[in-house]
């Protein structure tokens, strides 16, 4: 049976093993002294500060959507940072489709009537008004914390619903308290998708193994390209190009692919992924029900990784030869571009946090346009990234820090006053500890500039590199503003508050 | 309006106004008792829509949270929330701690107050509020931070002084112009020879706070946020409260100032001399633009968008001190019955006397429809009276109704997206001033 076939998507604790709390090093990480145990036994911290849940990426998919409304079922409150992914949504409008356009947001606004008894009815009652206001092609039902505990059964109210309603419904599971592991979003996203836009109707066999819907034709040299939220559309057409260069074409999917569109995936020949947190579930579903085989592994972020991505895909589709050629030629170029900015960068020290595959894959980049990595902070930890941990730990002269943490910016506070880093990459949101202590910093992801793809390490090169010139905003932020923390605080063991689970 | 849904709401939960207001508080750090998401949800909210402030001395992700999980759902989050008060005590240097629940907290029956009682008897400077999300939005969050401040924080029983006022009713970032809005009205009383407590500005000390209760009256700038909190502390600490809109722009400034000099036993005298040199200030800087202003031909139709405070304030100033013609006020907040009939009040004393139709709607996208029944769209014949040239002024959502209008806009309310702000006000005769500079600047940005 999928998981696809039940009513929600499993927590990543158990489907993945994946945990948040532990404190520990690139060569323990990639196995060098003994096989990492936290997996199944995550730790938990006696001292946390807040950060997200799963539902702020979910919204950061579900808000790009074209044609759909988000109805959020929850407390007022939940859903509020669709302000700023609002943002986004209207820069990634504005490239896409020509128009800058707010999404459509709403939310049930339970009260503490509801809370007692139930929300069930305004919830049927709000998927009836938004379909007749705004005539969307879809609406995602997103349940907050609020109706997991009083037991609001919003699949119940969707499957009551639907016959009188024109829009598709798409139940999407967000009860925050449920998991501490917010990467169990994308999983929750695309069981809806799966269950709602990819499940009914024939499917029929071809003759190499595909199984698209009825009437779908099978598109032999067209593959999926899996875009996450904190992708502009820079990144995509960077990808695109290198696609296209191996002579396939490029359907995009998730974000900002309008969900009718969604079946498309069904029809291609190969799915690639960007982000192995972000797609494995989704990716998985579109292998056993449709054939459609994935590819998971290696962000292209960074020269050796956009280069293993590629290899793997022309693997695929048996054209290794031009891809070397395309490689060669590319990295030729690229390193002839980044030598201007090399000297500056060259052995300072930076460190890196940000989603684990990401602060990586990123970190193996910074290396390669010549900083040296003296620390990560992954916000979790599953066993995809373990090929990675073991890439940076191959390329690392000396062992450092690896910090498992959703957030935690006491844990960096504490780290960065001991490594005295000479720039930080961090998560949007999660600068301000970094730049407060003085330290030249950049977000390492934003949709508006290039990360991905070799085009993506010349401009994030080209952005250190006017970065450093003049890190003055931080220094003197530094000298004038302090950290919330306690002066003993710094003394102290920064995994001091990590509980270990349960030992090897 | 919708009865099952209200769409893009224009604040967050209570626990988020709850949040932002201890982190504007000195040395304020909040404590979230909630699962792991509350405080994220807040710093993306905050990040896009309060003019691109996020944070403070302890905001966003570094906010101390017991980030509760399934299991403390299910035997209770009681023990879960007394060690992370134990240990944010050992890590975060603050000077007050405020433990905030949050909707599964409450729902799961957590007694958060004896928890917080039995620190502030060890000498604990910590106060709690019961903010669970479904309780109402930021701006109630607001109000009981406030109250748990002067219930458990304010020392009790301490000599009145009749100089002393205390200041509130603008919530620290949901408006996004909170400092300035606060730092003008206290110049203006500070005018009047007052002493003023602000609580959130950076003349404002915990020892100062901890002494509010000497104040001979409270100074409520809202007709809707921080009342309540207004009525607690005159049960507590007998001081009574005047609850006055904000004073946005001259006319209203010299309003708010006569009444607050009639309350506070100002002279008639030197109300008259501070109105005065504040008034001969405005003008002097005002009368160089009068030729452009002219020349340029900027009157302007308007419908004017906002929150409790802003949506009748700013409809008052564009009125009474620019002579623009604001035909629709709309209110996005969702307010009780007699909130509703003190802010309609408001437009019922305009100078100008110019009619403005007030509507109450939580949703953007009805804004369109409310402009079509006060001012029906025209055909194409040759003479045809549109409703132009117009002006949107409200929040970054409105710039769709703008769009379709074909009118300029400004975000001023909540959300404020596309703006970036500091210490900008638009109170008092100086953010008067400020006003008419943004919203000329937008009309005359192509020059």
């Amino acid at each position: 049976m999928s998981h696809i076939d039940l009513k929600t998507a499993p927590r990543r604790e158990d489907r993945l093993g994946a945990c948040i709390a532990h404190g520990g090093t690139i060569c323990e990480m990639a196995g060098a002294k003994g096989k990492k145990s936290c997996l199944q036994n995550d730790g938990e911290r006696a001292f946390t500060q807040g950060s997200i849940c799963l539902l702020l990426p979910a919204l950061a998919m579900l808000n790009t959507l074209p044609d759909n409304v988000v109805l959020q079922h929850s407390a007022v409150g939940c859903g509020s940072c669709t302000h700023s992914q609002n943002a986004n949504v209207r820069f990634g409008s504005a490239a896409r489709q020509g128009r800058a356009k707010d999404g459509v947001w709403l939310s049930t606004a339970m009260n503490e009537t509801d809370v007692i008894t139930g929300g069930e009815e305004k919830l049927e009652q709000a998927i009836i008004e938004a379909d007749r206001r705004y005539q969307p092609f879809s609406i995602t039902v997103v349940s907050g914390c609020v109706p997991g505990i009083i037991g609001d059964d919003i699949d119940g109210v969707v499957q009551r619903i639907q016959p009188e309603v024109k829009a598709r419904l798409l139940p999407v599971h967000c009860e925050g308290f449920k998991t501490k592991i917010w990467a169990t979003a994308y999983d929750a996203v695309y069981h809806g998708i799966g269950r709602t836009l990819l499940r009914g109707g024939k499917q029929e066999e071809t003759a190499d193994g595909l199984s698209p819907f009825k009437g779908l034709e099978r598109l032999p040299s067209t593959v999926n390209l899996m875009n996450v939220s904190s992708m502009g559309q820079v990144d995509e057409l960077e990808l695109e190009r290198l696609l296209r260069t191996l002579t396939l074409d490029v359907n995009v999917f998730p974000v900002f692919a309008h969900p009718e569109s969604m079946v498309k995936a069904t029809q291609a020949s190969l799915s690639i992924s960007t982000c192995p947190t972000h797609d494995d579930y989704f990716l998985s579903y579109l292998e056993e029900r449709f054939g459609v085989p994935a590819l998971i592994q290696h962000m292209p972020i960074g020269i050796e990784n956009t280069g293993l991505w590629l290899r793997d895909v022309a693997a695929r589709f048996g054209i290794e030869q031009q891809a070397e050629q395309i490689i060669a030629q590319e990295e030729s170029e690229l390193r002839a571009a980044l030598a201007e900015f090399r000297p500056l960068f060259e052995g300072k020290k930076v460190f890196i946090s940000a989603g684990e595959f990401r602060a990586l894959a990123t970190a193996r980049l910074l290396e390669e346009i010549g900083f040296t990595v003296v620390g990560i902070r992954s916000f979790h930890h599953d066993h995809f990234a373990e090929v990675e941990y073991r890439k940076l730990a191959a390329s690392s002269r000396e062992d450092y820090v690896i910090d498992i943490a959703n957030v935690q910016p006491f844990e960096e506070a504490n780290l960065l006053r001991r490594l005295k880093p000479d720039l930080f990459l961090g998560h949007a949101n999660g600068n301000g500890t970094a730049a407060k202590l003085g330290i030249p910093t950049h977000v390492i992801y934003h949709t508006g500039l290039a990360y991905i793809g070799y085009k993506g390490v010349y401009e994030i090169a080209r952005r250190l590199h006017r970065q450093l010139k003049n890190p003055v905003y931080n220094r003197k932020l530094s000298e004038n503003v302090r950290l919330p923390y306690r002066d003993e605080w710094y003394g102290a063991n920064p995994f001091t508050y990590i509980n270990q689970g349960g030992a090897a | 309006m919708s009865g099952h849904f209200i769409e893009r709401a224009r604040y967050t939960c209570a626990q988020g106004g709850a949040a932002a207001t201890v982190t504007a508080l000195p040395g304020g750090i909040p404590i979230l008792h909630s699962p792991s998401g509350c405080a994220g949800n807040f710093a993306w909210t905050q990040n896009g829509g309060a003019g691109l402030q996020v944070g403070g001395y302890c905001g966003t992700l570094a906010i101390p949270s017991s980030s509760i999980q399934e299991h403390d759902v299910v035997f209770g989050g009681d023990k879960r929330l007394r060690e992370q008060i134990e240990n944010t005590l050992k890590v975060m240097d603050g000077g007050i701690y405020a433990v905030l629940t949050s909707c599964v907290t409450e729902v799961i029956g957590d007694d958060i107050k004896s928890v917080v009682a039995d620190f502030r008897e060890q000498g604990v400077p910590i106060i709690g509020a019961e903010t669970g999300g479904f309780k109402g939005n930021s701006y109630l969050g607001y109000d009981l931070v406030l109250q748990a401040l002067f219930r458990d924080f304010l020392e009790r029983d301490i000599e009145k002084k009749k100089k002393r006022v205390n200041l509130w009713g603008v919530i620290p970032n949901y408006d996004p112009f909170w400092r300035g809005n606060l730092e003008e009205v206290r110049r203006l009383l500070e005018k009047f020879g007052l002493e003023v407590n602000s609580f959130f500005l950076a003349d404002d000390t915990l020892d100062g706070i901890r002494q509010a209760g000497a104040a001979s009256l409270n100074i409520v700038v809202s007709q809707a946020y921080g009342v309540g909190a207004a009525k607690l502390f005159e049960e507590l600490h007998g001081t009574p409260y005047l609850s006055l809109p904000l004073p946005v722009g001259a006319s209203a400034s010299e309003s708010f100032l006569r009444a607050v000099g009639k309350a506070a036993g100002v002279s008639a005298k030197r109300t008259n001399a501070v109105i005065g040199a504040e008034k001969k200030r405005y003008y002097r800087y005002l009368e160089p633009l009068t030729d452009c202003y002219n020349d340029l031909d900027l009157q302007r139709y308007a419908v004017v968008v906002g929150d409790a405070n802003y949506a009748t304030s700013l409809t008052r100033s564009l009125a009474d001190d620019l002579g623009w013609l604001p035909e629709l006020t709309v209110c996005t907040d969702p307010l009780k019955d007699e909130e509703q009939e003190r802010i309609a009040g408001q437009l019922q004393r305009l100078e100008s006397n110019y009619p403005t139709k007030l509507v109450f709607e939580t949703d953007g996208s009805q804004i369109i429809g409310h402009l079509r029944e006060q001012w029906p769209a025209t055909g194409n014949g040759k003479y045809q009276n549109d409703f132009g040239p117009a002006f949107v002024l409200g929040s970054s959502l409105d710039r769709e109704l703008a769009l379709e209008i074909g009118a300029p806009h400004l975000s001023v309310s909540f959300p404020v997206a596309n703006r970036a702000v500091l210490d900008r006000g638009y109170t008092g005769f100086r953010g008067g001033l400020r006003l008419i500079e943004d919203l000329v600047g937008v009309i005359v940005a192509g020059r």
